[in-house]
Parts: C-alpha cells; sequence; structure tokens
C-alpha cells in the first residue's frame, strides 16, 4: 500500500477512537459498546497490518503535522516498533473482551463505564503512538497521555482510599519518570535546537554516551520497574481492575523497556560500561522482584514483584546483547537482544494470563489474601488449570514458552564467558548464578500461590460459593495459551522474525551461520518439549492401563494419627516462605502488629496479631526522603497563607520580575 | 545413547548397595541388593488410596516427576559418547526439566491440605533453590575451563593434568556428590528413615502417594542417583576408550554408592536451620573452583 493508504489508516485509528469517545458518551449503552469494539478493533487491524509490513522489511514512514507549536512530526515503524504494536494489540484485544466480562457486574453504573472504556481506548492509542513517533516533543505528549489514561484506569474503583493513594503513588512517580524524559530531550534540544531523534543520533555521535543514555535509562527504568524505581507496581497492580492489571504489567511496563531499547538504537560508544550497569542492576531487580514475590500474601502484589522480576530477566538480556556490541562478538549480541525481545513478548502473554486468572478468582472470591482461599480447583477447574499453566512458564520451566527466551539469555551469559576479560568473565559468572536463584526462587513462589489458593481445602467460609467464571473471560486466556504454545513449538520462527530485525539496534555483521546455529538450537528445543510431552504421555497412559485393574480406594489424608484436623490447619502461604523470608531478613523486612499479654492479666481479652512485609526501598529509602521534603515544606506554609491579597502579590512579584528580567536582558 | 544403558543398569544396583553398606555398618546382614527393584515392582501392581482433599494434580504430578527424570537422563553424556540429546547450554535444560519435576511434586504435597506435607514442600523448594547456583557456577567454571558449552563437549575435554585440576575435580566431585544428596534428599539434608513426619523433607511429601504413583516416585529417584553418579563418573573419565570407561563407570557408581552408606551410617542429619547454610557453602565451593580455573587460565595477572 501506498503512503496515502498508510497515513489514512493512522490518521484512521485516531479519527475513530475520537467518534467512539462522542458515541459512547451519547449513546446507549449496547450501541456504545459495539462502537467502541468497532473502534479498538479497526485501530488493532490497522496498525498490526503496519507493524506486519515493517517485520517484512518495508519499515513506514509518514509525517503528521502538529501545528505550529511541534511542528511537524515524523513518525515511523520500524521492526522494532512493530514488535512492540503486535505485543501491545494482541494483549490489548484479550484484555478488553476479558474485561467485559470482568466489569459485567458493574454495567448498571453506566458512567463508570463509559468512563473506562474511554480511557481504555486512549490507553491504547497512546500505547501505538509511544511506539511510532520519531519526536521527542510528540513522545512526552504521547507517554504523559498514556501515564495519565492508564492511572485513569486504575481508578476505576475510586471510592477505596487504597486504590486513590495506590493511584496518587503511580501518579507521582510517573511524573518523577517524565521529568528525567523532559531533561534527556531538552538537554538535547539544547545542544542541536531539534526534538526529532535525528537529533539523538548526532548528539551520541559527538558527545559522551554514558550520562544522556544513564538519564534516560533512569526516566524509561521508572516504567519498567528496574530497582530502586520501581515501588509503585506493587501499588498499582492490586488497585487497577484485572484487565487493566494484565495490560499495564504486560505491555505498559514494557514500553519503558522499549524506550530503552530505542536509547540503545543511537548508542555509539560506552557499551561495554553500560552493558556491566545494566546487567547488574538487572540481576539485582530480579532477585530483589522474586525475592519479594515469594513472601507477599495478595496474590496481585506477589505478580506484580513478579514483573519487577521478569524486567530483570529482560534486563539481563539487554546487558548481554550491549556486551556483545561493546567485545564485538555478534553471538552475544542476538542472544542477549534476541533473548530479551523474545522474554518481552513471553512476559506479555503469561503474565497477563495470570492477571487475568487472578482477576477470576477475585471475581468469585472478593479477596486478594490467598491465606483465606485454598481448594478452588474443585470449584473454578479451568481458572486453576490457566494459573497452573502460566505459573509454569514464568517459571521458564519446560515445556512452555519462557524456558526458549530465558535459555537464549542463559546461552548469552555463557558464550559471554569465553571472552578474554577477568571482570567480564566474574560478572557473567555471578549474573549466571542470580539468574539460577531467580529461577529456583520462581519455583518457591509459583508453588506456594498455586498451592495456596488452589490446591487442599477452603481455609475459610466464603460469603459465595466460587464458581467457575464466565466464557467470554476464559476465552482469552485459551487465545493466550494458544500463542504461548506456539512460541514453544516454533521459536525458530519467532526467533527468525526477531533476529532478522536486530540490526535496527546496531548494525553488527554478523555471518549467517551464527542466526542458523541459534535458529537451529533453538528450533531444537521445541523437539525437546515434543519429548518431554511424548513421556508424560507415555508414563500416564501406562499408569492408566496399569490401574485400571487395581483396586482404588478414597481416604482422608494421613494425619498421623490425628483424627480432627481443620481447614485452618493446612499449611499457609506464609509459613511456606517463613523460611525464605527468615533468610533474608535484611531485605525482606517483616512488620508485626500486635499487643503483648501484660503482666498480671489473668483474662485476657482477644488479642490480634497481623505481619506484613514492608518494601525495603520505599520504607528505608522512598519514605524517609519523602517525609523530610514534607517536613522541610511546613517551613514554608506561610506562602500559602489563603489571602487573595497575598496571591495577587505574587502574580504581580512574578510580571515585574519578567518585565525586569527581560529588559536587563537576562532572558530573551 | 550408551549413557542411557549404563545410566538404568547403575540405577537398579545403586540404592540397593546404599542399602546394603547401611545394613553391614550397623553389623546386620540386610536386604538383597535387588530388593528396592523389587519393592517398585510390587508397588506398580497395586492398588492405590487417594485422600479425598486431593484433585487431578495429585495424579499427574507423580508422572511428570518421572518424565522429568528420565528427559534430564537423556541429556548426560558417558564419555566420548553424547547422551541421546546434547545441544550447546543442555545443562541449562537438565537443571530446569529437574525443576519442573520439582514443582510438580511439590505441588502434588501441597494438594493433600496436610500441614506436614506442606513443611516438607516448603523445604524442598527452600533447598533446591539454594543448591541452584552452586550447580551453575560449576557446570560455567567448567564452560569456561574447556571452552564449550555442552555437557558431552564439556566432559570430553576435561583433561585432568596438573595438580590444581585435580584439586578441582575433587571440589567438583563434593559438589556434585552433595547436590545429588539434596536432590535425592539424603543425609546429611535429610534423613529418609526418619520416623517423625516433622523431621523429614521429602518422604513426607510423599506420604499420601502409594500404588503405581508411589512405585514412579521411588523410579525416578534411582535413576537420580545414577544420573549424578554419572555427572561424576564424567568429571574423570574424559575421552578414554570404553573398554576402560565402562569398568570405571560401574566402579565409581558403586563407590559413590558406598560412600552414601557410610555417610549415612556415621553422619546425623542437621538441624533443620543449618540446611540452607550447608547447601550455600556449597555455592561458596564452587565460587573456589571457579577460581580455581581462573588460576590455570592464567586470567590473574
Amino acid at each position: 500500500m501506498d503512503i496515502l493508504g498508510n497515513a489514512v489508516m493512522l490518521n484512521g485509528t485516531i479519527l475513530f477512537t475520537f467518534l467512539a469517545f462522542i458515541f459512547i458518551l451519547t449513546m446507549p449503552q449496547k450501541i456504545g459498546f459495539v462502537i467502541t469494539l468497532f473502534a479498538i478493533l479497526f485501530t488493532s487491524l490497522s496498525s498490526s497490518w503496519l507493524a506486519v509490513q515493517a517485520l517484512l522489511n518495508h519499515p513506514i514512514e509518514l509525517s503528521l503535522q502538529f501545528g505550529s507549536f511541534a511542528g511537524e512530526v515524523l513518525l515511523k515503524i520500524d521492526g522494532l516498533s512493530a514488535w512492540f504494536i503486535l505485543i501491545i494489540n494482541f494483549t490489548v484485544l484479550t484484555g478488553f473482551f476479558y474485561g467485559k466480562g470482568y466489569l459485567k457486574k458493574y454495567e448498571q453504573s453506566r458512567n463508570r463505564i463509559s468512563l473506562h472504556w474511554i480511557f481504555f481506548l486512549f490507553f491504547h492509542l497512546s500505547m501505538l503512538f509511544v511506539c511510532m513517533v520519531q519526536n521527542g516533543f510528540a513522545f512526552l505528549v504521547v507517554w504523559e497521555i498514556m501515564s495519565l489514561t492508564s492511572m485513569l484506569l486504575v481508578l476505576f474503583d475510586h471510592e477505596n482510599p487504597k486504590t486513590f493513594k495506590a493511584a496518587l503513588n503511580y501518579f507521582v512517580q510517573m511524573h518523577i519518570g517524565v521529568t528525567f524524559l523532559t531533561i534527556g530531550f531538552i538537554w538535547v534540544y539544547h545542544y542541536s535546537g531539534s526534538f526529532s531523534y535525528d537529533a539523538l543520533n548526532t548528539y551520541f555521535q559527538t558527545n559522551r554516551n554514558l550520562w544522556l543514555f544513564l538519564l534516560f535509562f533512569t526516566g524509561f527504568g521508572i516504567k519498567a520497574g528496574f530497582i530502586p524505581f520501581h515501588s509503585w507496581l506493587p501499588h498499582a497492580h492490586p488497585a487497577a481492575p484485572a484487565h487493566i492489571s494484565g495490560i499495564m504489567s504486560g505491555v505498559m511496563v514494557k514500553l519503558g523497556i522499549y524506550g530503552i531499547l530505542r536509547m540503545i538504537t543511537f548508542l555509539k560508544s560506552d557499551f561495554l560500561l553500560l552493558g556491566e550497569m545494566v546487567l547488574t542492576l538487572s540481576v539485582l531487580s530480579g532477585l530483589y522482584g522474586i525475592l519479594n514475590a515469594a513472601v507477599h500474601r495478595d496474590f496481585k502484589r506477589m505478580l506484580a514483584y513478579c514483573t519487577i522480576e521478569n524486567i530483570g530477566i529482560i534486563g539481563i538480556g539487554i546487558g548481554i546483547g550491549l556486551m556483545g556490541i561493546g567485545n564485538n562478538s555478534p553471538l552475544m549480541f542476538y542472544l542477549g537482544f534476541g533473548g530479551a525481545l523474545l522474554h518481552v513478548l513471553n512476559h506479555s502473554l503469561f503474565k497477563s494470563l495470570l492477571f487475568y486468572s487472578a482477576g477470576a478468582i477475585y471475581q468469585q472470591t472478593h479477596t486478594l489474601n490467598m491465606e483465606n482461599l485454598g481448594g478452588l480447583i474443585k470449584s473454578m477447574p479451568k481458572t486453576g488449570a490457566l494459573f497452573l499453566v502460566g505459573a509454569l512458564a514464568i517459571g521458564g520451566l519446560p515445556p512452555f514458552n519462557g524456558f526458549v527466551s530465558e535459555f537464549l539469555i542463559y546461552n548469552g551469559l555463557i558464550e559471554g564467558i569465553h571472552t578474554s576479560s577477568i571482570s567480564q568473565i566474574i560478572l557473567y559468572v555471578l549474573v549466571l548464578a542470580g539468574l539460577s536463584i531467580i529461577g529456583g526462587l520462581s519455583v518457591l513462589t509459583f508453588t506456594k500461590a498455586f498451592g495456596t489458593i488452589f490446591l487442599g481445602q477452603p481455609r475459610t467460609q466464603l460469603t459465595h460459593k466460587p464458581q467457575e467464571v464466565s466464557s467470554i473471560m476464559l476465552i482469552p486466556q485459551y487465545l493466550i495459551i494458544a500463542v504461548m504454545l506456539s512460541v514453544a513449538l516454533l521459536p525458530q520462527f519467532y526467533m527468525k522474525i526477531v533476529g532478522s530485525q536486530l540490526s535496527i539496534l546496531h548494525s553488527m555483521d554478523a555471518e549467517p551461520a551464527i542466526l542458523e546455529g541459534i535458529g537451529k538450537t533453538t528450533a531444537n528445543i521445541s523437539f525437546y518439549f515434543l519429548l518431554l510431552t511424548g513421556i508424560v504421555a507415555a508414563t500416564w497412559i501406562a499408569r492408566s492401563l496399569l490401574m485400571k485393574k487395581a483396586y482404588v480406594n478414597s481416604g482422608a489424608t494421613w494425619g498421623c494419627g490425628y483424627v480432627a484436623p481443620n481447614n485452618r490447619q493446612q499449611y499457609t502461604g506464609k509459613s511456606f516462605s517463613k523460611p525464605l523470608g527468615k533468610i533474608f531478613n535484611a531485605l525482606l523486612i517483616e512488620k508485626k502488629e500486635f499487643e503483648e499479654l501484660k503482666k498480671g492479666e489473668i483474662h485476657p481479652a482477644g488479642k490480634s496479631y497481623i505481619s506484613h512485609y514492608q518494601d525495603f526501598f520505599e520504607y528505608k529509602l522512598i519514605k524517609p526522603s519523602t517525609d523530610w521534603l514534607v517536613q522541610s515544606a511546613n517551613y514554608f506554609s506561610f506562602v500559602q497563607n489563603g489571602r487573595i491579597q497575598s496571591y495577587v502579590l505574587y502574580g504581580i512579584v512574578f510580571i515585574l520580575a519578567l518585565i525586569i528580567l527581560s529588559i536587563l536582558n537576562i532572558i530573551s | 545413547m550408551l549413557s542411557i544403558f549404563l545410566n538404568l543398569i547403575a540405577a537398579l544396583f545403586f540404592t540397593g548397595i546404599v542399602i546394603r553398606t547401611k545394613s553391614l555398618a550397623s553389623g546386620r546382614k540386610g536386604p538383597g541388593i535387588l530388593q528396592p527393584v523389587r519393592d517398585v515392582v510390587r508397588l506398580f501392581r497395586k492398588g492405590a488410596v487417594y485422600s479425598e482433599t486431593t484433585s487431578f494434580i495429585f495424579q499427574l504430578a507423580p508422572t511428570v516427576y518421572f518424565a522429568s527424570v528420565v528427559m534430564a537422563l537423556m541429556v548426560v553424556p558417558f564419555g566420548k559418547s553424547p547422551g541421546v540429546l546434547s545441544f550447546n547450554g543442555d545443562f541449562i535444560f537438565f537443571a530446569y526439566v529437574l525443576a519442573l519435576g520439582k514443582f510438580f511434586s511439590i505441588i502434588s504435597a501441597l494438594d493433600t491440605g496436610s500441614s506436614f506435607e506442606g513443611m516438607g514442600a516448603s523445604r524442598e523448594a527452600l533447598y533446591s533453590m539454594f543448591a541452584e547456583p552452586a550447580f551453575f557456577i560449576l557446570m560455567g567454571s567448567l564452560a569456561l575451563l574447556s571452552g564449550h558449552t555442552s555437557f558431552q563437549e564439556i566432559f570430553a575435554s576435561l583433561h585432568i593434568g596438573s595438580q590444581i585440576s585435580y584439586a578441582l575435580a575433587a571440589l567438583a566431585t563434593f559438589v556434585l556428590l552433595m547436590i545429588a544428596m539434596i536432590e535425592n534428599s539424603r543425609m546429611p539434608i535429610d534423613d529418609p528413615k526418619t520416623h517423625l513426619e516433622l523431621t523429614m523433607v521429602h518422604e513426607v511429601m510423599i506420604l499420601d502417594n502409594s500404588g503405581f504413583d508411589l512405585g514412579l516416585i521411588l523410579t525416578a529417584g534411582y535413576l537420580k542417583f545414577a544420573l549424578y553418579g554419572a555427572l561424576i563418573v564424567n568429571l574423570f573419565i574424559g575421552v578414554i576408550p570404553y573398554q576402560y570407561a565402562i569398568p570405571a563407570f560401574f566402579a565409581i557408581q558403586f563407590l559413590m554408592a558406598v560412600a552414601i552408606g557410610l555417610i549415612e551410617s556415621f553422619m546425623a542429619r542437621f538441624r533443620m536451620s543449618h540446611n540452607p547454610q550447608f547447601i550455600v557453602v556449597l555455592t561458596s565451593v564452587s565460587l573456589l573452583i571457579f577460581f580455581g580455573v581462573l588460576l590455570i587460565l592464567q586470567k590473574f595477572v
């Protein structure tokens, strides 16, 4: 299709979104829904079509006029954007259908639902444009729209003060991130007089790369959730509706990764130093994320921490790729960045799957505390199986897709071990050990979550008997699993797509043999997956044949001779992860609230005991500094005295200052 | 292909030898060496009792656990001859496929709703998590030493030449032996013969399994022993011809079984709270191997 057609498509996405906005507000709810569906489908399909074009090596370039202020803004879909656009569209579509089912009981409160879907449309559109714009100023605008709409989406349950607080926290942290990005772009603007990405390119060509990259890395890292910028995630994800958590954690967080990768495309030097920094920070993020995930009992918060872990894994891939450029090792480059990009896809799949099934649990039980649950697999077998598949995949266990990308990243590390520099070798071996601990801990985390929520007996009496959720909530999850299996069984296909686009990041002159070797290894993995499934199936068939004749009986669980066990005596999730919490008590701060028995209290009344884990960075670093900030702001409270006269005076002083400064030629 | 046959044969006798050694050490005659195999055959034909609390997870888990061990067995090489599967980074696959089995055995324990089994599951998850870095640092160091990235190539190109490499081989044997003990839940981490559920790790997790499922779990345990034994054998045999390598394989497996029997006879289980410390020590031994490798390669200048 020609340029005109592409322009029509892109403008069409904007136009349809605004049309849908008007229709949702004015039309009856049924029609509003159809219009929303139509707008989402149009936006997804047209942008996906353009993205597929770009992946087939027809990058799309367009320029849009944004009035006199921003001027001409270049839109470009190259392979990198296309990869993220496809991921966004798939997750948004599954999220949309799932969300339709998830919000069913709110359908009477029309305003709330209408607003929700309007924000949803703009959220989707802004995420797509974040991947497309090639201009710093326009980027900040769409980035801001993305942050604001997602915040408003988090606020769905706005009567709940906790949700409100989480949304505010998210709002503030996103703007700290935007500040970094703005400084970065203004820095380049100051240097070259342009906001376009080409200016970034020329800046990096002529200046020290390190500082500007770190500035952008911090800005994007807040979105992505690298430590110590992660503390918004564990608040925002539990507060949002499940489909929004799924989309935020599955794709929006990844746009931070997109930003980092986009900056890497401009990098010209300092690769080794930056690679070492990214590797170190990433492995620490991974370890910190999964450690916290292991101990929390709020299962959506657990998933949020697990996102930090996976961002760490993606970051390790990026770090290996950077080291590959620095060492001029094409194999590391392809394994690192290839693994990172594939993990972006994989994580968007299983994390949205896990959030959707977690949402199904919440919808049926109205609790996020896994200690109140148990035995749900009997009442919600489908959700149980879906959660199990997600849990296996996110732990990187064969035969699921998580293993493929982690395997590539591991291979990149082992390839790195063969380099000559001792400091690098030590770093790689430590990261290797870190990654293996992450793997082991995620087994602990997800056996705990799955076991506590779904297995055993119900721990508390729920007010409503949980039932399997509606098929509109289940079908999107089946779809996700289908895509996950396609990654697991055809990894060479996905790796080929990713591999062919990596030259955007840096032009490495790799022999085709290297790519072929990686392709062959990944192709083997799918064969081994099939073999493993085959062995399981064969054993199962043998078991069924032998068990057919055998005498099968059922009885109570062995209670060591104790005959009156009750459901509260089951092992809890808290006790499952308690030994881990004790070992790492320096990082996992446990706060206990209880009242001790007083001296001489002969007839004690009812006591309560609550313990919960606090985020190390939030309570040891962020909170003290914000407390201090609030404290010192008190000294300036005289400025805000509530008298209109003073406020008018401030205005006059400000205008006078402006006039005097411009007369004296200090500002122009 | 050779390795899987040899391992199957070794697995037949391994546990029997361990048990026999323990009996002899305590002054008893003890059962025949093939008794564990007879037990399993008997179990395969038996019926089963399932707890009412359990779901399909409980029935599926032993199968997956067994399949994961078989799959791990396939990547283990034997000297010159590679495993059934051999590819770059196969030791990662090895570790992760065993983790899959562990995942299922843990959730199957949680499926019974018993607090004892939950406790065992919690311990198993924690210990195997701590054992992972030891294995990965060890394999990473060997990969660095040999310049290769698959089990077979790494082992085939290990040359035990200098004194340092003897020391490294001894340390690597120690690490692998201890990982084998952790993975198989033997002394000094876990006591398979204890009678108190509170002090068990692995045994308490399978309290409710019976019949075919229990048989599968026991078989997987026997295979796991042979599996780690084969890894240790591979440290030493390198590329020597088969007529020496095969007897050496059985000799080393036999020695390992006797060693395990002796350890179990003369040592008590560590206190539960000391176990994580002990397992972390393994990681530091692995780090020692890593620095030894750096020394051999003269990276320190």
